[in-house]
């Protein structure tokens, strides 16, 4: 990094790459979008050599990990697809405010849906799970 | 008995340390780090901890203030990692149990020095979105002949996001502005959605050209930390999270809203004597 | 194309990649549904040709969006729409071609 580089850095003071991954002191939407960026990007990392020879799979136990990401991605983009293309759950903005009133978006209706999303997630890397750890090792691979 | 008074607010009750950033781009090579200990009482806030310093002890400390009570929006500062007014902040507050507060200047924004930041290219993008009220009746407003009236549904619309105070917060929290410069920020489509949905503004086509864009609403993705960090829960993600149902009902040629979208609830329950 | 058609067609992909890698992921782990879909060549064909638009269309916006938001400036955003596009239509078209040879019907 040369001098101007490094003066442009610090005198900009953007946070960069490291902002999206920033979850401490905010609340649990950050953090899920943040693991909402880092499951996508490595279910396309798997998707390239899922491509490339049909029918490759990492092993049984990597598998069932491979689960836990696609099953989070999911349940979370239904989520996602809810609050920002239908705005379900995001509420109506208010009229009256009380004195240290809690944002409508981040609370409310829209933690039961986030609730209902996790208990989604569980379910599905559950049923992941169990076919990929039990019933296909039983068909023989 | 223990009576408080307001004698006892003034009283100081203990020394805290300030952590504060000390850059200046002009002459500094890295930002320092430089600590100052003030005795502080329970009505302290950090502001006037701030202005003692540059009283008192150091006086080439610069940071930007105006009114002291969480109505103008230029006293934004990161107080341990997070956004906040520090006029409305208490010292004792965000020490929170332990001795020593961290004072940053907000995150995205250049620094000019200290804990001031450049707000330039925000209030930019806050005029790319035209934050004013267009009309097409040139006729009615060379001649008025009267009001525009609102209903009360009409007003409780766009009520909440009038209380924008242009502080940064949001702006700064935001984890798509730490990597892209070119996106709108919170607090232009929040204002956005504010003037699309008034039922007195005429121009919700010529905003959706520019917020349909590459770099404009679609750029959220409901992280939901500028509602978070907001000193006036104006509650920016809610309106982006509005806006874009708004334009997906625009391009099926839906009407924006329904009118029983628009009545709060709360606004049933107030009692009449 | 608008943003919003772009983001549209990502959500509706989405719900897509839901059902289509449903049907995909039964056809070859569960015992008793996999043959009834794999048994119609046509069926799990045009399935499988659902799924690997839908998947190729969300993964590589997806991509897309995290580039442009890395990359923030002007012409690197439309020189990353078109090479993503580029990418895509060469992947589906060898991917279609390698579904039809392992089906036999080419």
């Amino acid at each position: 990094m040369g001098e101007r580089e490094y003066l442009e850095y610090y005198a900009l003071n953007r946070r960069g790459v490291s902002g999206w991954f920033r979850m401490r002191g905010y609340t649990i939407e950050r953090k899920l979008y943040a693991l909402h960026r880092i499951t996508g990007i490595l279910i396309v990392l798997f998707m390239l050599p899922h491509f490339y020879s049909t029918g490759w799979h990492p092993g049984i136990w990597w598998d069932a990990l491979l689960g836990i990401i696609v099953t989070f991605h999911v349940a979370n983009g239904v989520r996602l697809t809810l609050l920002e293309l239908l705005g379900a759950g995001i509420g109506k903005p208010l009229l009256v405010k009380k004195p240290f009133q809690r944002p409508v978006s981040i609370e409310g209706r829209q933690r039961y849906l986030l609730a209902l999303t996790v208990l989604l997630f569980i379910v599905l890397a559950v049923i992941w799970s169990y076919y990929a750890v039990i019933v296909k090792p039983l068909m023989g691979g | 008995m223990m009576e408080q008074s307001s004698i006892d607010l003034w009283k100081p009750v203990k020394v805290v340390k300030l952590k504060i950033y000390r850059y200046n781009p002009k002459k500094d090579f890295s930002p320092k780090w430089k600590e100052y200990e003030i005795e502080v009482s329970r009505g302290t806030t950090i502001l006037d901890a701030l202005i003692r310093i540059k009283e008192e002890v150091d006086p080439s400390l610069s940071f930007r203030y105006s009114c002291g009570q969480a109505l103008c929006g230029s006293c934004a500062m990161m107080v341990n990692g997070r956004q906040m007014l520090v006029c409305r902040t208490r010292v004792l507050e965000a020490a929170h149990n332990r001795d020593f507060v961290e004072l940053r200047p907000l995150d995205n924004f250049p620094v000019i020095r200290d804990l001031a930041g450049d707000f330039t290219s925000f209030f930019e993008k806050h005029r790319a979105i035209k934050p004013w009220i267009i009309r097409r009746d040139f006729e009615e407003l060379d001649n008025p002949t009267g009001e525009y009236k609102q209903t009360i549904e009409e007003y409780a619309r766009y009520y909440q996001f009038t209380d924008c105070l242009k502080c940064g917060a949001c702006y700064s929290a935001c984890p798509t502005v730490a990597t892209d410069h070119e996106y709108l920020g919170p607090q232009a489509l929040a204002q956005a959605y504010r003037y699309m949905v008034d039922s007195r503004d005429d121009g919700l086509d010529e905003r959706i050209a520019i917020l349909d864009s590459d770099h404009g609403c679609w750029r959220c993705h409901f992280a939901a930390s500028c509602s978070d960090v907001c000193p006036k829960y104006v509650d920016p993600a809610q309106g982006i999270q509005l806006l874009k149902k708004l334009i997906v009902r625009r391009k099926f040629g839906l009407k924006p809203h329904r009118p029983s979208d628009a009545l709060p609830s709360k606004i049933g329950e107030v009692k009449r004597r | 194309m608008r943003e919003s058609t772009k983001m549209l067609l990502h959500y509706i992909a989405g719900v897509l990649i839901v059902v289509t890698g449903l049907i995909h992921l039964l056809a070859n782990n569960d015992p008793g549904i996999g043959k009834l879909i794999t048994g119609n060549v046509y069926l799990y064909l045009t399935n499988m040709a659902i799924f690997l638009a839908a998947l190729l269309y969300h993964a590589l916006n997806g991509v897309r969006v995290i580039l442009i938001e890395l990359v923030p400036d002007m012409c690197w955003t439309k020189l990353i729409g078109w090479a993503i596009l580029l990418i895509g239509i060469a992947t589906y078209i060898v991917g279609i071609q390698v579904l039809l040879m392992a089906l036999g019907l080419v």
